[in-house]
């Protein structure tokens, strides 16, 4: 369950659950502890220097904190790197970029846009500087769900459309580190509602081949306890039912004691469904969020690094 | 001439229960509606109270209401395009058996919005309805139903589709030939045989019913930006919205298409009296302990403090949303007490949206 053991963390989840957050506080704890991270957004998604109050330098990685770089990936700087350097052939590049024809071309490559993305992670991992990984941790901010799944099981697809040569070589050794859970760690990011966590919870269902790689799961945007008591309260609601002076008091009291039971439903049922550890982030009531929160949620997480 | 309505939203943003809700409201006021969703959870079925959705029409069971809704499969409304658009049935029968096309049709990028729109046009043409509810693909932003077809246009263009058949038929292309071959060539190599020749059998036979597809799919966009069309962006008081409204406004007003207006999901509100005193709570329940009574009162009293706090932390991205929009319409629906499960639940919501419909004029 070690995520700083790890070589790769991918975060994957629901669409608005957080995941950029999450990626970026797992980064950032990892580099407060003295590691060199690289942080990569994906699908050219730039939200990761803003939080460091820094600009984005897109597909150039950048430092935005002690120890931690980032970069956005786009599928089509992601395709010229994996022709150029991975199937090592300038004239093909040459002839691949110096003709307006290929780009279209190349996205008709079933899977390959999201192949070349993973690639890139790949190629962060195997740098070295004077024989030392040049990155600690590569931290991946994966699309939501479903087109993650498909970005994770890209090598593997593109294996099968390929059956040999360079591109299904390739493919190999991405899928090789992808599917190795010694060197690759999923987390999912869920929030304490009913419909994100059951699709977390479809989404490891779907997952099979990586299960065991899922080493966290984040329970996002938890609220502070209001009313607690869930067993009691229905019958003190009864109670002060139909008091006017009371009645939005209680109305606001018993949407808290909802929320509170979504909460803890919501946390039971990803501890039942997922064999891994979960983790609890909480909700920002000033949610501008600035270096400050992004550190604090950091320290949150710091306890499951090693978990 | 059936009226369109598109909810377009990020992901996360409640965007199929708003177009659900939104059809229900309209249905109501005697409208003949059709929803097409695109959720794959199927919880809007349930919702609806439908039990299976699928491509074709089914009847939710409204009283005196007229809605249908449809759960867009994308795979079987492409094939319903090839169906329409092959030549002849050898043709129609090889695309559909073509493993190239297996991956067009269910996992290129953009064919599902290609599709969604295709079946809005479908669903507008068919003459069956005074209006049809569109709830777009889940999507990280807005703006990708607005620019993924293009994206599959671009792949689908004739021009590509020249430079992949060319090695079959390049009379007249001489210099460019030269160059294709090498490209084809390469590509072989890289992608293997049977890839290649399967990508290539694709396309020169989808070439063959490139103009009835592409001749519907331009009137299917024009639809898109038709006088009768309106684009509601469903969004929720977050960090993001606003930087979201921007780019989404600028992009329809680029593209020349209709906005309806903001429709803001989740808006918490605001205690209006001040905390209850402690005498108004009285005795506690008979069998409750006094200790967890007292706890209890303590927390209602505390309960509308923490309601502003929240009413507060979203309330801010509710102001510069408002800011962003200008002179164009923004409705609020309140955050919920109870998850919608059921038609009642839709109900409730669509009471919320009336104000929405008075305003587009329905």
């Amino acid at each position: 369950m070690n995520l700083l053991a790890r070589r790769v963390v991918i975060v994957t989840g629901k669409g608005g659950v957080g995941k950029t957050t999450v990626a970026s506080a797992i980064a950032l704890a990892a580099a407060e502890r003295g590691r060199k991270v690289a942080l990569c957004e994906t699908q050219g998604s730039r939200r990761v220097p803003d939080l460091f109050d820094r600009p984005s330098k897109g597909y150039k990685l950048t430092e935005v904190h002690p120890g931690l770089s980032t970069l956005s990936i786009t599928s089509d700087q992601a395709i010229e790197d994996y022709i150029l350097q991975q199937v090592k052939v300038r004239a093909l590049y040459k002839l691949a970029f110096k003709n307006r024809v290929m780009g279209p071309f190349m996205r008709a490559v079933p899977g390959l846009h999201d192949l070349v993305q993973l690639g890139k992670v790949w190629d962060l991992e195997r740098l070295r500087d004077a024989g030392e990984p040049t990155w600690d941790l590569v931290v991946v901010d994966a699309p939501a769900t479903g087109h993650g799944l498909t970005m994770l099981k890209s090598p593997q697809s593109m294996m099968d459309l390929t059956v040999a040569g360079p591109f299904h070589d390739n493919a190999k050794l991405i899928r090789d580190l992808v599917v190795d859970a010694q060197r690759t760690a999923l987390v999912l990011v869920s929030l304490p509602e009913e419909m994100p966590v059951n699709e977390t919870i479809e989404l490891y269902e779907r997952l099979e081949g990586f299960r065991a790689q899922v080493a966290l799961s984040v329970l996002n945007e938890v609220h502070p306890t209001v009313i607690g008591h869930p067993d009691t309260w229905p019958r003190a609601r009864e109670h002060l039912a139909g008091r006017a002076e009371l009645a939005e008091a209680v109305r606001f009291a018993d949407r808290a004691h909802v929320r509170e039971v979504a909460q803890a439903t919501a946390r039971r049922r990803l501890a039942d469904a997922l064999p891994c550890a979960l983790a609890e982030l909480p909700f920002l009531f000033h949610r501008d969020l600035r270096l400050r929160d992004l550190k604090g949620l950091a320290t949150a997480l710091d306890p499951w690094l090693e978990a | 001439m059936a009226r369109v309505l598109i909810c377009a939203g990020s992901g996360g943003v409640g965007k199929t229960t708003t177009a659900a809700a939104l059809s229900v409201a309209l249905a109501r006021r005697g409208l003949k509606v059709a929803v097409l969703t695109i959720d794959p959870a199927r919880r809007l079925a349930d919702s609806l109270d439908i039990g299976d959705i699928g491509n074709e029409a089914r009847r939710v069971p409204l009283p005196d209401a007229h809605l249908d809704a449809i759960m867009l499969d994308q795979k079987a409304t492409f094939d319903d395009v090839v169906q329409r658009f092959a030549p002849d049935p050898e043709t129609r029968a090889r695309i559909l058996d073509n493993h190239y096309y297996r991956y067009v049709s269910t996992r290129l990028a953009g064919t599902h919005e290609y599709m969604a729109m295709e079946k809005l046009y479908d669903l507008w043409a068919s003459g069956s309805y005074d209006v049809v509810v569109l709830d777009t693909p889940p999507a990280r932003h807005a703006l990708d139903f607005l620019q993924a077809p293009d994206k599959m246009a671009g792949l689908m263009d004739e021009g590509v589709m020249h430079w992949l058949t060319l090695p079959r038929n390049a009379l007249g292309f001489r210099v460019l030939e030269r160059g294709s071959t090498a490209l084809v060539g390469v590509f072989r190599r890289l992608i293997g045989e049977r890839t290649m020749s399967d990508i290539a059998e694709f396309f020169h036979l989808f070439h063959q019913l490139w103009a009835g597809f592409n001749e519907r799919s331009k009137k299917a966009r024009s639809l898109l930006s038709s006088a009768d069309t309106r684009l509601l962006l469903v969004t929720t008081p977050a960090p993001a919205a606003r930087a979201e409204a921007q780019a989404f406004l600028d992009a329809i007003e680029a593209a020349g298409m209709p906005f309806g207006g903001f429709l803001v999901n989740r808006v918490v509100p605001s205690p209006t009296a001040p905390p209850p005193a402690r005498e108004a709570f009285g005795d506690p329940p008979a069998a409750m302990d006094a200790g967890t009574w007292d706890a209890l009162v303590e927390a209602v009293r505390e309960a509308p403090a923490h309601q502003e706090r929240l009413a507060t932390a979203t309330g801010r991205y509710l102001d510069a949303l408002r800011l962003e929009a200008g002179d164009a319409p923004l409705w609020r629906v309140p955050e919920l007490d109870r998850e919608v499960h059921d038609l009642a639940g839709l109900t409730v919501i669509a009471d919320h949206l009336s104000p929405a419909i008075d305003e587009l004029g329905f």
